[in-house]
């Protein structure tokens, strides 16, 4: 080991699990394309290095469909090339990966709109048309009462 | 104080989404190693919840666990269980509130009877009746079994009240024990080091948010998620040890080179903790890492263990005086033996030379 | 205290008193026992006691030609097994280390994947050593309780070492309790059982050499 630091020596190894998650990922999504059966692969919790990461990544690649959200931090969430294989990853504080997962679906959930986010959302819009109607009632009366003392 | 809104209900008006509910639970499966498909069962059931109502209670300690759960200043995902807990209680945030704060430790044990949890940091003293130890004047021991009668779990935070921690050391002057020896009629849940990883301590309250029970424990009633490998297992300088490379001290070679620490006293391989995975400060780092063995102290007893320093592999037990004196009896004893032998010997050839004499 | 506190500490401290007790007893007893003084004349060409005794136990290193096949499967298990254990318990780093404890100085080590290599060896060798004796009547028929004990204290520290390493069982904590416990079970057995041997064999090889010599054994 010629490394003087040992957290690389062990980061950039190539352990072969990239291959394995693949053939899984294969696996998974011929099951999705023949029943829907949707399902994800939790890539945290695998003992992964780095170097393994960037592999996997490179192998599936980039498709048409890349988003990012602002949940409690960053979420970058894209379609791989391999349409329905999607890639998730959160970030926490300090924009560190805490979870990382490999979504095999139509969408992953994070991207949907929750009904009750819609209610709530829709509570709001109709308290702000409420607001808005208020504040042009009010400026169109003002404007009469201008009008009346010119 | 216990509210009705849910958890979504009430984090709605603040603008947080469900999304968030489901990163959070992303979050969550991961700490806790549960399988993917769960995080939408903790989104769920996280958003349905009522806020949780926690009593702190802080005994024989140093407040270090407070300050690892505390530690970050930017709301970030991670202190989401702030929202998701309603700290009714908490002795050291609260001290400068008297009488006000021990008010609202019982009103908030009166309004969630049975359903509040009281996480715990420090030991308790015993010794000469508890008297080391008191809060307004009630001592540890008093206030601990009043408010966990009550409580649906107690979840010891830090190795002082998993394990009695530092007080507990060697000659314990003040009698101190853990808070499972005192509590043994309830759930305990040990979240030991010193501090403990402030992910162990949030992650944990989280499941036993999302699913009202405890996670699977250890022997010594520790998360099996953050607990069930040790230091040695999972460190990145494990491949020096196999290939039996190590720094001999902290500033030859190989402590420079960063192999195996296990020679100036690593105690990865006891030391049952997730500082190798999870890491410190937003996974900057950890002890190994950062060039200092494992202290284990996430281990009963850690502080007497035979030095810091000393290797594992090193006897506690000494090549001292009595191994000497044991010796010396040895020969003493063998001496006396060989007396005895001669003695025989000599009693015999006298009474065959008077036995031929007479003949 | 826990059980790997209790292994490490109290008794490994008690095995060090009674080894310690136990082997002073055992060679004093046996130094000290009065002696039939030889006052024959040694004969010509017969070699001083020291050249003698260092002869014979040379000597003995090997088995004679006339013996070498009958006793070659024991010599040849033996030497593995006892060459086995000194390298684990001299060259292991965790044993340097335990033994610097002790002692004060240390040396370099093997890796841990040779030491482990060597332990597996050393115990089916010692597994080898049980089986020969069980199926050989004439050994069987000689063995007492004091072999047997023997065997297990030495295949014990063996064993418990493999499954500490191998995470086989029980929690490491526990098996390297265990293994040190089995230590403590080795010092306490070696005065008293056939262990002695590693003080007795080349004191009483020496001596029987010498015997002989004296007596015009050309050896």
């Amino acid at each position: 080991m010629r490394s003087h630091d040992a957290a690389d020596c062990c980061a950039d190894a190539v352990t072969g699990l990239a291959e394995a998650v693949l053939s899984e990922i294969a696996d998974l999504l011929d099951q999705f394309a023949a029943s829907g059966a949707q399902s994800s692969i939790d890539l945290s919790g695998l003992p992964m290095t780095d170097a393994d990461r960037e592999k996997l990544a490179q192998r599936l690649g980039r498709g048409e469909v890349q988003a990012t959200l602002d949940v409690a931090g960053q979420t970058d969430v894209w379609e791989t090339q391999y349409a329905g294989v999607w890639w998730v990853r959160h970030f926490g504080g300090n924009g560190q990966v805490i979870s990382e997962e490999i979504a095999i679906t139509h969408v992953p959930a994070i991207l949907l709109t929750h009904r009750e986010d819609a209610r709530a959302a829709a509570e709001r819009l109709r308290k702000a048309c409420e607001v808005l109607e208020a504040t042009t009632a009010a400026d169109q009366s003002s404007a009469e009462r201008d009008s009346i003392h010119a | 104080m216990r509210e009705d809104k849910t958890l979504a209900q009430a984090l709605e008006s603040r603008g947080v989404s469900r999304r968030a509910f489901l990163k959070y639970a992303s979050y969550v499966a991961t700490l806790m190693a549960l399988p993917p498909s769960a995080s939408r069962v903790i989104a769920e059931e996280l958003a349905k919840a009522r806020r949780q109502s926690v009593i702190w209670l802080s005994f024989q300690e140093c407040t270090g666990c407070t300050e690892s759960i505390t530690r970050s200043m930017s709301p970030t995902l991670e202190d989401l269980i702030f929202d998701f807990i309603s700290l009714d209680y908490h002795h050291t945030l609260q001290a400068v509130s008297g009488a006000a704060a021990e008010h609202a430790r019982t009103e908030a044990m009166k309004a969630n009877k049975g359903k509040y949890i009281v996480v715990v940091d420090g030991s308790v003293p015993l010794k000469d009746g508890g008297v080391y130890s008191t809060i307004a004047g009630i001592t540890n021991l008093d206030m601990l079994k009043e408010t966990a009668k009550d409580a649906f779990a107690v979840v010891s935070v830090g190795t002082c009240a998993a394990f009695g921690g530092i007080p507990h050391a060697n000659p314990n002057p003040t009698g101190a024990v853990a808070i499972s020896e005192i509590i043994t009629d309830k759930p305990v849940v040990n979240i030991p080091g010193c501090p403990p990883i402030p992910e162990a301590m949030t992650g944990t309250l989280a499941y036993l948010l999302s699913f009202g029970k405890l996670p699977e424990l250890d022997a010594k009633g520790r998360p099996l998620a953050f607990f069930g490998e040790t230091i040695h297992d999972r460190c990145y300088r494990r491949p020096f040890y196999e290939r039996g490379m190590f720094a001999n001290s902290f500033d030859d070679e190989g402590a420079r080179k960063g192999w195996c620490l296990y020679k100036v006293g690593c105690k990865g391989p006891i030391a049952y903790n997730a500082c190798a995975t999870l890491k410190w400060n937003g996974g900057a780092s950890f002890p190994i890492q950062s060039g200092h063995g494992c202290l284990g102290c996430s281990e009963p007893g850690f502080w007497d263990k035979g030095g810091f320093y000393e290797p594992l592999a090193a006897a506690t037990a000494k090549l001292d005086i009595g191994v000497g004196a044991a010796a010396v009896a040895g020969v003493a004893a063998g001496a006396a033996a060989a007396e005895l032998m001669r003695r025989k010997k000599s009693a015999a050839v006298d009474a065959a030379n008077s036995k031929k004499k007479d003949g | 205290m826990d059980l790997l506190d209790f292994a490490r500490g109290p008794a490994l401290q008690i095995g060090l008193y009674v080894f310690a007790f136990g082997v002073a007893f055992r060679l004093a007893s046996l130094l000290l026992l009065p002696r039939l003084k030889d006052l024959s004349a040694a004969r010509k060409g017969a070699p001083g006691a020291v050249v003698a005794s260092g002869r014979e136990i040379i000597r003995r290193m090997w088995p004679q030609s006339v013996y070498a096949e009958a006793t070659r499967f024991t010599t040849i298990n033996g030497y593995i097994f006892h060459l086995g254990l000194a390298i684990i318990v001299f060259l292991g780093t965790p044993h340097i280390l335990f033994l610097k404890g002790l002692i004060g100085v240390s040396w370099p080590g093997l890796p841990t994947n040779i030491i482990n290599g060597v332990a597996v060896i050393t115990f089916l060798s010692l597994i080898a050593a049980l089986v020969h004796r069980l199926q050989s009547p004439v050994l069987k028929a000689i063995s007492t309780a004091n072999d047997y004990i023997t065997w297990l204290v030495t295949m014990l520290p063996v064993a418990t070492g493999l499954l500490a390493i191998s995470h086989l069982g029980w929690r490491y904590e526990t098996l390297l309790a265990v293994h040190i416990l089995s230590i403590a079970v080795f010092l306490i057995w070696f005065p008293f059982g056939k262990l002695m041997h590693a003080f007795l064999i080349f004191l009483s090889r020496g001596t029987t050499g010498a015997h002989l010599a004296h007596r015009g054994a050309q050896l």
